[in-house]
């Protein structure tokens, strides 16, 4: 029960330029049941074009794509698949309510139950009930994208493909939308998430795959970094922190619910899970008698795997 | 046909004031002069292509340009169900206006004059349900070709470019432009003459002519939407 994709190369004829463009070139790759898998790469790297093979929308020149043994585009596959669009269009004149509806009838999902799911697909996502009332044409950019992840999640599919799914969204459908990947995740749903925010996909993705040029440059395992998604940058004053060491800076950082990520002094790199556990790590440095001359958040392994991509082969 | 689909056409058409807008003129003007236009009778009404034109434009374009259709097909619901749903739905659409229509410019001129004759009424009212769902399957396959409302704008061309062939044809004496023509203004009209078939001298190379086109435009809609790539990335 996965995602198998095989020397998955895709091309697009540019006619007015007379040139062919390589999208994806020879990609393969598994995606584990159960895991949330993060898509990342610059601009034009080849990621949507990689999720749109993989939801079946895009017919690869070579190479395959099964998902539970299936192509993509079985509706065996379409009846246990969610998929939040990044340039989400709703059919406006709808209501959030008759659009959910909409979807779940197209699902194929007991009519009995749509009423209630429906109203528990809004709610789930945070929308009030009045805003299932509402014309869609009416709904501010965040809202749009809860509802259409609601969409997405109708029906408990086992596989659900987000492309950039908090985009737009305030801080507060942030912190939902990890929760409700959290939630899904528990329940053994295998996601698929392309996104631009690094930090996000670090919190929520078991592993990412960092795509560049149409190639998978390199998967990362994410599963221990995930609690620890920020990097904090300290300078101390020459000698401090060769004076206390690097096993005793570990075990500091241990106390203080961080990670000692990279020793060179005058400098250290801390792996912290937010602004709260730096403030705790500097406080607690400070108190063991090292002089912080500086403090500033350095890049995330994400953000330092898009700066300094790895040369090779990733291993899938 | 998907009825989820199909209530989801009917319901988008509605929502279009300006398709309303139109839809109720087509219903109630016509009907009107048939009424008031002594000796004007069914002409007044003319064939069903505008009724269908309002159900028809943009079925499936309209879908592809606005990137809806990606979540549509993101469901269990196959390419050919989708083509084939829109089609029926815009179809029985158009034939419920069109009955309306007709019922109501037969009750009009009841109410004026004497009431016409019913099997006339009859035979005009079914020979507008061939030239609905014909021209719809027409549509299907313009709409499936170009985005938005494109369509539209490639009947209008082709129709044209199909009088110019015949005109030409005629003038120039070369018959094969002149039947080209022809054959292109037939295809993009599609009509079944049910007086013929009444009177017991039906045309069945017509009528061969009408299934095939219909058959042919709904496949080839099919075949391009089967062929559609619908991501943005490709664009």
């Amino acid at each position: 029960m996965s995602i198998r994709v095989v020397g998955l190369s895709k091309s697009y004829r540019r006619a007015l330029a007379g040139e062919t463009v390589l999208a994806l070139n020879d990609v393969t790759l598994e995606i584990r049941s159960g895991e949330v898998f993060g898509i990342i790469g610059p601009n034009g790297a080849g990621k949507t074009t990689f999720l749109g093979c993989l939801l079946g929308f895009l017919t690869p020149d070579l190479g395959r794509v099964t998902i539970d043994e299936r192509p993509p585009d079985d509706l065996e596959v379409r009846r246990v698949t969610g998929y939040l669009p990044e340039r989400l269009v709703l059919d406006r004149w709808m209501t959030g309510r008759a659009f959910l509806a909409y979807h779940h009838a197209l699902a194929r999902l007991p009519d009995t139950e749509r009423p209630a799911e429906v109203e528990a697909a809004l709610a789930r996502v945070g929308l009030p009930p009045e805003a299932g009332a509402r014309p869609i044409s009416k709904f501010s950019r965040g809202m749009l994208q809860r509802l259409g992840l609601a969409q997405a999640l109708l029906g408990a599919p086992r596989y659900v493909f987000l492309d950039e799914p908090a985009s737009g969204v305030d801080p507060a459908g942030v912190v939902l939308f990890r929760r409700l990947l959290n939630e899904i995740k528990g329940r053994g749903v295998t996601v698929v998430i392309n996104s631009h925010q690094l930090e996000q996909v670090e919190r929520v993705c078991d592993r990412v795959a960092f795509v560049k040029g149409g190639r998978v440059e390199a998967v990362e395992t994410l599963e221990a970094g995930a609690a620890l998604a920020r990097v904090l940058r300290v300078r101390s004053l020459p000698g401090a922190l060769e004076r206390m060491g690097r096993e005793r800076l570990t075990a500091l950082a241990r106390d203080a619910a961080a990670a000692l990520a990279d020793f060179s002094p005058p400098q250290a790199r801390f792996a912290v899970a937010d602004d709260d556990a730096a403030a705790r790590l500097v406080a607690a440095l400070v108190a063991a008698g090292v002089p912080v001359a500086e403090a500033a958040p350095d890049e995330s392994r994400l953000e330092r795997l898009f700066l300094e991509p790895p040369s090779g082969t990733a291993t899938p | 046909m998907n009825l989820t689909l199909a209530i989801g056409l009917w319901r988008q058409r509605l929502a279009s004031p300006v398709r309303v807008v139109i839809l109720g003129l087509l219903a109630v003007l016509p009907p009107t002069l048939m009424a008031l236009v002594p000796g004007m009778g069914l002409a007044a009404l003319s064939n069903g292509y505008p009724i269908a034109m309002v159900f028809a434009v943009g079925m499936i374009g309209q879908d592809v340009s606005s990137g809806v259709l990606q979540l549509v097909l993101a469901r269990p619901v196959t390419r050919s169900e989708y083509v084939f749903s829109r089609w029926l739905a815009a179809g029985l659409g158009a034939s419920a206006v069109s009955l309306a229509q007709v019922g109501l410019g037969w009750a009009l001129v009841a109410i004026r004059h004497s009431p016409p004759d019913p099997r006339a009424m009859l035979l005009f009212a079914a020979g507008r349900e061939f030239e609905i769902f014909g021209v719809v399957a027409v549509m299907a396959l313009l709409s499936s070709l170009m985005g938005g409302l494109g369509d539209l704008a490639l009947y209008v061309v082709l129709n044209v470019v199909g009088g110019i062939m015949s005109m030409v044809g005629q003038f120039q004496h070369v018959a094969a432009v002149s039947w080209l023509g022809q054959e292109l203004g037939a295809l993009l009209s599609p009509h079944v003459e049910l007086a013929q078939i009444v009177a017991g001298t039906p045309s069945w190379s017509a009528l061969a002519a009408y299934a095939s086109n219909l058959t042919l435009c709904l496949l080839v809609a099919v075949l391009v939407m089967n062929r559609k790539e619908l991501s943005y990335a490709s664009g």
